[in-house]
């Protein structure tokens, strides 16, 4: 068969910037490791970091992962911020980069926030950070919240908070304050914070028993009880541990019960404690193996929680619930604000590399059905590659697509041409080989001929060897654009024109700051 | 008469075309053979010695195949490679002491722990093609072999006969992995015909479906994967990519279907009379156990290994 040179594009040397950004989770792709994503997009963090200080901080108010943010942030905070107050941006506080992270924080999950507090330490690869701001973020992030919030900050993850304090006092504070010095506290935590000082003790180990005959510190009854517990599980006394798990956090109690050997049933754990509703569908399949009856509430999930159960249930051959995840899909789809781009066609890829990585199975192709579920207006949907599992719903026989064989999204494009649809919308991760190079050309023959679609590439995963940007393109004069999550739209559609309008961004950058947090100039 | 068919494959057929810059891939399906053990049941143990690979089939039920020239790389000991296919006894273990070292400087004996395994690239490969030196009990003579292939690339580290100077270079691994990725494997696949920028270098039958998911990358990253990239690091291959047909101008959105289905059908059924012109001779039986042989055969200018399991053809993987 005739073969041409191959003939590779120059590449530009120029900011390479788009919303992969902010959607980087360290847990690689088909093709690529952790560790080398994690290298490429920091050299694209640092990039925008120089570009524009600013418009860097700012981004982060948009959609993205919790470890981007993380990362960004610890970026900010190793970093010194201007001392002029005039080169602040017109609309921001001074301090408005310690408010963006706060605010970013406050919307995270718990366990996620504290991973990125956990940062400041030296952890997760980051280099350690301890100044006046990243201590004044720490202390607010524990302390900024009502008793019943901090005790359940306590119960869950009381070592990392150790580690957290332990790092923001410093050892000689540290020991200042674990030894009766209160004023110690006050110094570093501020005034208001003052009620929490047992809290801090408690935390530590330390004894309360003389600060707690002080009336004008309040009471921790959950903390004392799980300190009950933690002395039944050590002297090995079963059944003053069982009566006092009640409700307790599931991963505390299990995390007693397996320290010290205690002999009860997982399946008792998995019924009398307590867990989000998240950790309940996650440990949905864990409950079922030790035989626990538990029920999770599908209605309360996001999207993507839902699709991720409804196939790992399937390639588990199991079928109990699929029918209630498939009623609870059909009405979170339903209930989602949707984005109508238009009448539309969608391809979607579902050749084997969308099914994404090890540490993240079906990632990609769980990201294509989530989008899929926010778009409006879809005529007709094409998948390309795949193979079908069965499985029974409802008495009902259904077929659902996983992720298989090789790729010829050119099939995708003809079959979406063939609707007449003028928008079309390609989720593929841009790998091709059946043949590399056919979609394009094949596009380019539609475009050349005079028929008139816009085709939109959504990229949901990372590429390190991106010819430019963090994803890979189909056709080399359409940029894909990176969504790794359905939540990322917006902020997609914003770093697109980042380079060509930075200043109108900034803008609504800013209007987006004020909005968020209440702040104005 | 295809190849397949000289060899006395049968069910085998040729399943569409993968065909990324410089590589094309054409998948074999067929069917799977279950009176082999599953790959997951073969387990690399250790070297025993310098030049002896050993191997434990944990399948009480059903002999396993060592996947021919597989590379065993390890830390803080000298890696090694097998100089053929391998025949495991159900429930037994087996050590092969014609295995090379290819790790010229480095001392120390292979353990289970933390191996990478690939199949050696298609250059060193053909240096077993002849059974007097496969057959011969001497670590160290693919050492010579090994300088000759790492000549001319730029490698972080250089110097003497280690292969991992080139499998554990930054660069190399990132390229190779990046490589291997463009290639996905289909349903009921148990194979490949392999070819560099149109000529064929290779063929690789697996005993199932399950083979094939378990070897692949080893054979597309380590081997093929390996030489090409060597190839165009050294300058000996030209950059190319498979040129696609130019669709006649005014063809409807029908027309351009049936034109591009038919360009996919001609270019995967151009591989069946370079298969068809192939010729088989029958050298050496190299090894039988377990009612399994290995047989060297030679194919073209280039050979290799035949698994039979009761006379049936069940594993081939040659190079041209």
């Amino acid at each position: 068969m005739p073969r041409k040179k191959l003939v590779v594009p120059e590449e530009k040397k120029q900011l390479q910037i788009d919303s992969g950004i902010l959607q980087f989770t360290p847990k690689g792709a088909y093709y690529e490791s952790a560790d080398e994503q994690a290298k490429q997009i920091f050299e694209l963090w640092k990039g925008l970091f120089e570009f524009d200080r600013t418009l860097f901080a700012l981004v982060t108010l948009l959609g993205g992962t919790g470890f981007s943010k993380g990362a960004m942030s610890h970026m900010l905070l190793s970093n010194p911020q201007i001392s002029d107050k005039s080169l602040i941006p017109a609309g921001l506080s001074f301090d408005y980069e310690k408010n963006v992270i706060k605010y970013n924080l406050s919307k995270e999950r718990i366990p996620r926030a504290l991973k990125n507090l956990m940062m400041l330490l030296g952890r997760e690869g980051f280099e350690k950070v301890n100044n006046s701001r990243s201590r004044k973020i720490i202390f607010d992030f524990i302390f900024d919240r009502d008793v019943n919030e901090i005790q359940g900050l306590f119960l869950n993850y009381k070592s990392k908070l150790k580690a957290l304090l332990r790092h923001a006092f410093g050892k000689q504070d540290t020991y200042n304050i674990l030894h009766g010095n209160i004023q110690s506290f006050v110094n570093c935590v501020g005034t208001k914070y003052k009620k929490y000082y047992p809290f801090v003790l408690y935390v530590f180990g330390a004894d309360v028993g003389e600060v707690m005959k002080n009336k004008a510190f309040i009471r921790f009854p959950k903390i004392e009880a799980y300190y009950k517990m933690k002395e039944a599980a050590k002297a090995g006394d079963v059944a003053e541990f069982q009566k006092l798990m009640v409700d307790m956090p599931q991963r505390t109690v299990m995390g007693f019960r397996n320290t010290y050997k205690l002999p009860i049933e997982l399946k008792n754990v998995y019924e009398e404690t307590k867990v989000s509703d998240r950790e309940a569908i996650q440990k949905e399949a864990a409950a079922k193996r030790s035989g626990a009856k538990v029920t999770v509430n599908y209605n309360n999930q996001d999207i993507y929680d839902l699709w991720k159960a409804f196939y790992f249930k399937l390639l588990r051959g199991e079928k109990e619930n699929l029918d209630k995840i498939t009623d609870a899909i059909d009405k979170t789809t339903t209930k989602m604000d949707k984005m109508d781009i238009g009448e539309c066609c969608v391809i979607i890829d579902a050749s084997r590399s969308m099914e994404g990585s090890e540490q993240r199975p079906l990632h990609p192709f769980l990201t294509s059905l989530c989008i899929l579920s926010v778009l409006d207006n879809v005529k007709e949907v094409f998948y390309v590659g795949g193979h079908y599992i069965k499985t029974e719903i409802s008495g009902q026989e259904i077929a659902a697509i996983i992720p298989y064989n090789q790729t010829d999204l050119w099939r995708g494009l003809i079959k979406a041409i063939q609707t007449g649809c003028k928008n079309i919308l390609v989720i593929s991760d841009g790998y091709e080989n059946s043949i590399k190079g056919m979609f394009a050309h094949t596009y380019n023959y539609f475009k050349e001929s005079g028929y008139e679609f816009n085709l939109v590439h959504i990229n949901p995963v990372l590429a390190t060897d991106a010819k430019s940007g963090t994803s890979r393109n189909l056709v080399p004069e359409i940029k894909a654009l990176p969504v790794s999550d359905y939540k990322y739209l917006e902020t997609e559609l914003l770093f697109t024109q980042m380079l060509t309008n930075r200043e109108m961004v900034k803008k609504l950058l800013v209007n987006k700051y004020q909005k968020l947090l209440g702040e104005k100039e | 008469m295809s190849i397949f068919d000289k060899l006395k494959f049968t069910g085998l057929s040729i399943s569409g075309i993968q065909s990324v810059d410089e590589m094309t891939v054409y998948p074999i399906v067929g069917p799977s053979h279950d009176e082999i053990a599953r790959p997951s049941t073969l387990k690399f143990r250790r070297t025993s010695n310098y030049g002896t690979m050993v191997f434990d089939n944990e399948d009480r039920e059903r002999p396993a195949i060592v996947p021919s020239n597989l590379m065993a790389r390890g830390p803080s000991a000298q890696d090694h490679a097998m100089s053929g296919a391998g025949l495991v006894e159900k429930g037994k273990s087996q050590s092969f002491d014609t295995a090379c070292c290819i790790q010229q400087r480095q001392g120390g004996l292979l353990s289970e722990k933390d191996i990478e395994h690939d199949i050696l690239p298609i250059g060193l490969r053909k240096a077993f093609l002849n059974p007097t030196f496969r057959a011969e009990k001497n670590m160290s003579r693919l050492w010579p072999s090994i300088s000759d292939w790492l000549k001319g690339m730029d490698l972080k580290e250089k110097g003497a006969a280690h292969l991992r100077y080139f499998y554990g270079d930054p660069t190399v691994q990132k390229q190779l992995e990046d490589f291997s990725a463009e290639f996905e494997p289909m349903g009921n696949q148990i194979g490949a015909v392999i070819l560099f920028c149109g000529v064929p270098v290779g063929i690789e039958i697996m005993p199932s479906v399950e083979h094939w998911m378990s070897y692949w990358k080893y054979l597309i990253r380590g081997c093929y994967g390996a030489e090409l990239l060597r190839l165009k690091l050294t300058g000996k291959l030209k950059s190319s990519i498979l040129e696609l047909p130019e669709i006649p101008k005014g063809s409807s959105v029908d027309e351009v279907e049936t034109f591009l289905n038919g360009y996919i059908q001609g270019a995967t059924q151009s591989i069946v009379p370079i298969l068809d012109s192939m010729n088989v001779v029958t050298k050496k039986v190299m090894s039988h156990r377990a009612g399994m042989s290995v047989d060297l055969i030679q194919v073209g200018n280039g050979g290799g290994d035949i698994v039979k399991y009761s006379d049936k053809p069940v594993y081939l993987s040659v190079v041209l």
